[in-house]
């Protein structure tokens, strides 16, 4: 498994250029900065439309190339083939999608991708939904959130459902590796990306991104956010090697959940009861993510 | 030595990929093109052929692991037909890599063959080649890569074949050696990959297409397209230097010497044409077949010099642009249009959903047009 890399132990090679077309406060630039630093120069990227495609598109000065919202996996495919059909296996094939691209739209393709093993990294970039556009909901947006297709109203109280759990779907196609990560935890992050660059196959890290824009708080407060959702348990830090669960960050006490999405306009208009919802589902999950620890999933 | 052997269209086109090296290949089975993902992927399997097959779940992953792969820097070959065709739309609207893929004709209201799917691309900013037999689905594949890898060109090419009566139906090819192929088409240089190593900056300023965003990138597209005509016409006069055989280009005519009037035909209708052109003319009748290969880019200006020397053209179009017409029929009468006399041009439709076409129903066409110069015909016909 993964350990965490302090940021300043990582080649100090700036590979992304300052300034992005990104919110302010976006956390995306942080994923993008710190993730080709660990990739390194050997690196070529695809991205499909979505806020990631915004931060990296004029700053990082690689190879790559984009496509339509739901080939980043078909692309991917295409790259890495052509590669190794020329003898080259060092180039680092990597893929900067969102949670749309990945959970949604993107789904049937990369779904194919990680069935055949395909030798490449996909990195999500999770914000929850399509704040490119303007902030509907997407597969990957949370139960009673609002955003601007599942508005608070008389008759509607945010999405009805929980967001597709994707580690655990592409966990169930016997990938090699698959992780969470986020934005409040950079070194952990960093940690997984140089485990897993180096393995063969299918590589899968959803990265959440708390959105400022989209989730409803002050631009400063991104990290903050971020390191909320973790240490609430609403966002667990995991990965499986080979099939074999790894819980990577156990602070000893969850903090309650209301700390987390009490600062988010997007959930603001939840009742207590929804609330206690929110607790049930994050206390139980972890719980038996805790089981679960060190072992392999049954899939 | 070359030889030859009999072979079904899917198997000619498989092997014309084979032979042009193809590096990575892709694509998801829909009749009637199903076989030639087989052809493949046994091909590989056997070692007879050196490539990665990437086994995707749909076309239009097929369509952009394609271009992927293109990027990557690899000779890549793919194959679809109709409803897959469609799927496909998306990713292939602009698409500048030189990519070939095998269209194997089947029509939006049954499973046999017209060519409105094929059609329905024709806005794409693709090549668009049709051939009439199996000799030339092969021959046409190895050219359309020198086509499209060629510096000038850089674009995707569509080779269409009817289906079932070239895709399923079996005559002698001649298979040329891996040697003379190997010398017409050397390795894939790309002008622009993963694999060119140039400088960043130079390679990010020398992505065609550039323009994003701007009108200008549009007029560079078709400009860029219309240019690939003579790339076409030299190719093919470099494929029959090579291996003895040509296929007109961007069109053929056939026993037009002394025509009043021609008839314009795709695919293989153009093959059925030959025969019955030959016995009319047995009879006396003054009428010449233009079997058009090139569609896309339309040879507009081609077709306006020819076409001074006949009185009457007959179009056969074996699609229908549902809510105006004939494709063919409508874009020829616009590219004669600033003629001072212009020829007699009537319309016709066959073969749509697969129906027979027959040499009597040529022969119809035929007189057809050429009895325009004594009556007007000011209707198009459903044959």
């Amino acid at each position: 498994m993964s350990k965490p890399i302090p940021t300043t132990r990582i080649e100090p090679v700036e590979i992304m250029k300052p300034g992005t077309s990104s919110c302010q406060g976006c956390g995306h630039g942080i994923i993008a900065r710190n993730a080709m630093k660990t990739f390194g120069n050997n690196t070529c990227f695809i991205s499909v439309p979505g806020c990631i495609w915004i931060t990296i598109q004029r700053s990082i000065p690689l190879y790559w190339t984009g496509t339509s919202f739901q080939g980043g996996a078909a692309l991917l495919s295409g790259i890495t083939n052509a590669l190794q059909a020329q003898g080259n296996t060092e180039t680092n094939v990597v893929a900067f999608v969102g949670d749309g691209g990945t959970a949604d739209i993107g789904m049937q393709g990369l779904s194919a991708a990680a069935e055949r093993n395909e030798n490449f990294f996909w990195l999500c970039a999770d914000n929850h939904a399509y704040m490119n556009t303007g902030g509907q909901r997407s597969g990957a947006t949370p139960k009673y959130a609002a955003t601007t297709t599942t508005p608070i109203g008389v008759a509607s109280r945010g999405k009805k459902t929980w967001g597709k759990n994707l580690p655990f779907i592409f966990a169930a196609h016997h990938v090699p590796y698959v992780g969470t990560a986020s934005v409040g935890n950079v070194n952990d992050m960093v940690g997984k990306i140089e485990y897993a660059k180096d393995i063969y196959g299918f590589k899968f890290l959803q990265v959440q991104s708390p959105c400022p824009t989209g989730w409803g708080f002050d631009p400063s407060q991104t990290v903050k956010i971020a390191k909320l959702m973790t240490d609430t348990g609403l966002w667990p830090l995991y990965e499986v090697v080979d099939g074999t669960f790894h819980l990577n960050y156990k602070p000893k006490e969850l903090k309650p959940v209301s700390e987390a999405l009490k600062p988010q306009r997007r959930f603001r208009h939840l009742t207590d009861g929804e609330v206690s919802e929110f607790q049930e589902m994050a206390s139980g999950r972890w719980e038996e993510l805790m089981k679960l620890d060190g072992k392999p999933l049954p899939i | 030595m070359p030889h030859k052997e009999l072979m079904v269209g899917n198997k000619a086109v498989a092997y014309g990929a084979m032979l042009s090296k193809i590096q990575v290949t892709s694509a998801y089975p829909i009749t009637p093109q199903t076989t030639i993902v087989q052809y493949l992927a046994e091909f590989v399997a056997n070692g007879k052929l050196d490539a990665k097959f990437i086994e995707v779940e749909s076309e239009i992953s097929a369509m952009i692991s394609m271009q992927g792969a293109s990027f990557g820097g690899a000779r890549t070959f793919t194959a679809t037909s109709g409803p897959g065709l469609h799927y496909m739309h998306h990713p292939m609207y602009g698409c500048r890599r030189p990519i070939v893929m095998a269209v194997v004709h089947r029509g939006g209201k049954s499973m046999q063959p017209d060519h409105t799917d094929l059609m329905a691309q024709r806005d794409t900013g693709w090549i668009h080649l049709y051939c009439e037999d199996n000799q030339e689905v092969l021959d046409t594949t190895i050219q359309a890569f020198k086509i499209a890898e060629d510096k000038r060109v850089h674009l995707p090419i569509a080779l269409g074949m009817d289906g079932y009566i070239l895709s399923y139906t079996a005559e002698p090819v001649e298979i040329p050696d891996q040697e003379d192929v190997d010398n017409f088409l050397p390795p894939f240089k790309p002008k622009y990959s993963l694999g060119t190593a140039i400088p960043y900056d130079e390679w990010k300023a020398a992505q065609p297409g550039g323009g994003y965003g701007t009108q200008e990138a549009w007029i560079e597209h078709h400009e860029h397209l219309m240019k690939s005509k003579k790339v076409i016409n030299e190719v093919d006069e470099a494929f029959f230097k090579a291996f003895g055989r040509k296929y007109g280009g961007l069109f053929e005519e056939y026993k037009c010497e002394d025509a009043d009037a021609v008839v314009i035909a795709m695919g293989t209708i153009a093959s059925t044409a030959r025969s019955a052109i030959t016995q009319l003319q047995a009879d006396g009748h003054k009428v010449g077949l233009l079997k058009l290969k090139t569609f896309r880019p339309f040879p507009g200006d081609e077709l306006r010099e020819i076409a001074k020397k006949y009185k009457a053209i007959g179009v056969i179009d074996r699609n229908v642009c549902l809510g105006s017409g004939g494709v063919v029929y409508n874009e020829l009468r616009g590219a004669l249009y600033d003629m001072d006399e212009r020829p007699n041009v009537v319309g016709f439709h066959t073969g749509m959903a697969g129906k027979e076409v027959t040499p009597d129903h040529i022969k119809h066409i035929a007189k057809k047009t050429l009895g325009s110069l004594d009556e007007k015909v000011d209707k198009v016909e459903w044959v």
